[in-house]
């Protein structure tokens, strides 16, 4: 176990920059995911974290210590890949045991059968890893990063090989070992869901740079930039000119963001018309066509209302709203509708 | 409304072309087959039937006459009953050594394998004067094939697995010329560098000696060796190589462990391509030796059939039958691991 700390870390290929500059500090015991789409470094500051990657500049702290030159066998880092990476030559058993052929651990074999119960693979030790499901393979993959009791345990993307109700499950499943054993943590994931169910802290990356850190909610209600506001929600957050006409907001603002759940149907407010709406299950998504630009609002009914070509009025307020500035930063201000002509 | 289709009709239709297909390709495939199979069955029924120089043809047709209905219906056999491969081959086997029992079961006789115990051969054809005792014992060709193609294979496999695995994992200047290079060399035809191959050889001493052909046929293959296991390689995923180096593993180790079993069918199928090569080499044994200096079993066979004798048919076909013995025997142990060598090796 160990606090984590990033300080001014940057990795270039040649001209590509895949991290720039990013520093971050991590407590003891803290489960932090970095979330962002795919390209954003997440997985370069993962194996940068691991060992594998050199980091062109910038410093890497575990416990206060720099460990930048300590080769990857030395950290004590467990990591479980998207693909899981068993070793296919070897069973489940030895797959597990395989971090302890390096580390003297005494009653190696017993901790591995505890590390197998823990993550409930204990009978399926003699397999072979194509012998076992994904959901299995993750399992295995768990219990050989953690046999070892790592200082840090990375997480690349875990659960993205696995079908939907595995993926709710491990979720839980994770979180619960990760706790029992107070390991640090860190996910790595384009998956908003993963992130904000899993982290205690989510850091958002986009570009090589940090956008933002800070808990789910902090994230979705105040984002603090443009792109942590379209990435974090689904469905997605609609953004609107500020200078629309009939948009008042604070001066300087770009740009507004409104969440579908934040618009209503109403007597009066920005005329719309339905271009199709989609039933999501527990709600329904209905997409308009408005003279701000096409706009996505959540109705909180399973059948909507409303159909194809219909016309309404969208409300939204003022609270629920968000605006940035030209530098794509968080303002603070209110944000009102009316009508151009009234 | 349209008409319905006649489905059953249709049905037939379809099953009949399927039919027809099917046995067209078999029969196509049998037609060729035979002239691929027959000399193999020749060179066995000589081995075993031919007397003094003469072969009688009459022998030769009866024994094929079982031969190769024999090797049909096993072909047969092994598709129609996927369950009981064993039990065919058995039965088919069994009727194969029956039926030639009861046509030529006279004429069978094991004289012509009489030089695996007779150390003078020539001298009990010829007489003692005529060879002078050039002429090894078979073993000695035998022991000295196994050398070259043993030794051959082990630098071949070693060297290539270990350039293989560093071209595909790590960037290094002249990394595509070096690749380019590799296929380059395939162009050229080996025996257009027999003269200088030869002279090389001359002057670093190693003329008249086994390492001469164990090290050009090293150097021979190796450029499509290293190529076939940089394509197994790259079919390795990085991730179970940064896993085993974060489980504690250095480079190597984790090369050891966890890379290598991954590329084993590959090491396979080039250790049995190198050794069949090894063992059949006959050009750079005959070319670099000046004189009898070593005798590896294509210069015996060769002489065998060439050289000393009138040409004794019975003894060559059963020298030949002794000399592929051991690559068919390695190549039918190893043949599921050579199909999948395809797969590795064709990626860039």
């Amino acid at each position: 176990m160990a606090r984590i700390t990033l300080n001014g870390l940057s990795k270039t290929w040649g001209d590509v920059v895949a991290v720039d500059d990013i520093s971050l500090e991590i407590a003891d015991g803290e489960f932090v995911a970095i979330l962002g789409p795919s390209g954003c470094g997440k997985s370069t500051t993962l194996f940068m974290l691991a060992g594998v990657y050199m980091p062109t500049s910038g410093d890497i702290l575990f416990d206060g210590a720099r460990v930048n030159d300590v080769e990857a066998r030395m950290r004590n880092v467990g990591i479980v890949f998207q693909s899981y990476a068993l070793y296919p030559n070897m069973s489940v058993l030895k797959n597990i045991l395989f971090p302890t052929r390096f580390q003297k651990l005494d009653n190696a074999e017993a901790k591995a059968h505890d590390m197998a119960a823990l993550v409930q693979v204990d009978g399926l030790l003699d397999r072979r890893p194509s012998e076992l499901s994904g959901g299995q393979q993750q399992r295995v993959a768990l219990a050989r990063a953690l046999i070892k009791e790592p200082n840090l345990l990375l997480l690349d993307e875990p659960l993205s090989n696995l079908d939907a109700t595995l993926r709710l499950n491990m979720r839980a499943e994770i979180r619960r070992l990760t706790r029992e054993l107070g390991v640090t943590t860190i996910l790595v994931t384009h998956d908003q869901i993963e992130a904000t169910t899993m982290a205690d802290r989510i850091v958002c990356m986009n570009a090589g740079r940090i956008e933002q850190v800070g808990t789910a909610h902090d994230l979705y209600a105040r984002p603090s930039t443009r792109f942590v506001a379209g990435f974090i929600g689904s469905p997605p957050i609609n953004f609107i000119d500020a200078r629309a006409p009939g948009i008042t907001a604070p001066d300087g603002a770009d740009v507004i963001g409104i969440r579908p759940e934040a618009l209503h149907a109403s007597e009066s407010g920005i005329p719309a018309s339905v271009l199709h709406v989609e039933p999501m299950g527990r709600e329904s998504l209905i997409t308009c066509a408005t003279d701000l630009g096409e706009l996505k609002m959540l109705e909180p009914t399973p059948t909507s209302r409303f159909r194809d070509g219909d016309r309404l009025a969208l409300q939204f307020k003022s609270e629920d709203v968000i605006a940035f500035d030209g530098d794509q930063k968080l303002m603070e201000g209110p944000i009102t509708w009316q009508a151009a002509d009234a | 409304m349209a008409q319905a289709p006649d489905w059953d009709a249709l049905a037939r239709r379809s099953r009949r072309g399927r039919l027809l297909k099917s046995t067209l390709l078999i029969v196509f495939l049998t037609l060729v087959s035979i002239p691929v199979l027959l000399p193999f069955f020749w060179m066995l029924v000589i081995a075993l039937s031919a007397r003094t120089g003469g072969v009688e043809s009459d022998v030769l047709w009866r024994a094929c006459a079982v031969l190769v209905p024999g090797t049909l219906a096993y072909v047969a056999l092994h598709l129609a009953l996927p369950r009981h491969r064993l039990l065919s081959a058995l039965v088919c086997s069994g009727a194969i050594v029956l039926g030639l029992w009861v046509l030529v079961g006279d004429e069978l006789h094991l004289r012509n394998f009489r030089f695996l115990i007779t150390p003078n051969l020539i001298e009990e054809i010829r007489g003692a004067a005529t060879a002078g005792g050039q002429f090894p014992w078979v073993w000695e060709a035998f022991v000295n094939s196994f050398l070259v193609a043993l030794s051959s294979t082990f630098l071949k496999v070693t060297v290539a697995t270990l350039a293989g695995y560093y071209i595909s994992r790590f960037t290094f200047r002249g990394r595509s010329a070096f690749l380019q290079g590799l296929l380059l060399i395939e162009v050229f035809h080996p025996w257009m560098l027999a003269i200088p191959i030869f002279l090389v050889i001359f002057w670093i001493g190693l003329l008249n000696t086994l390492a001469g052909p164990i090290l050009v046929l090293t150097a021979i293959q190796l450029p499509f060796f290293i190529f076939i296991m940089k394509g197994f390689f790259d079919a390795v995923p990085w991730d179970i190589e940064m896993s085993a180096m974060t489980d504690g593993a250095s480079r190597r180790e984790a090369f050891w462990y966890v890379v290598l079993p991954q590329v084993v069918p590959g090491l396979i199928a080039i250790t049995v391509l190198g050794f069949i090569q090894g063992w059949e080499e006959y050009v750079f044994v005959t070319a670099l030796r000046t004189g009898n200096s070593y005798w590896v079993m294509s210069t015996y066979l060769y002489y065998v059939a060439e050289d000393v004798m009138g040409v004794d048919y019975g003894l060559v076909a059963a020298v030949s039958v002794f000399y592929i013995i051991p690559s068919l025997a390695l190549y039918l142990f190893c043949q599921r691991y050579l199909t999948q060598m395809t797969f590795g090796g064709i990626k860039g």
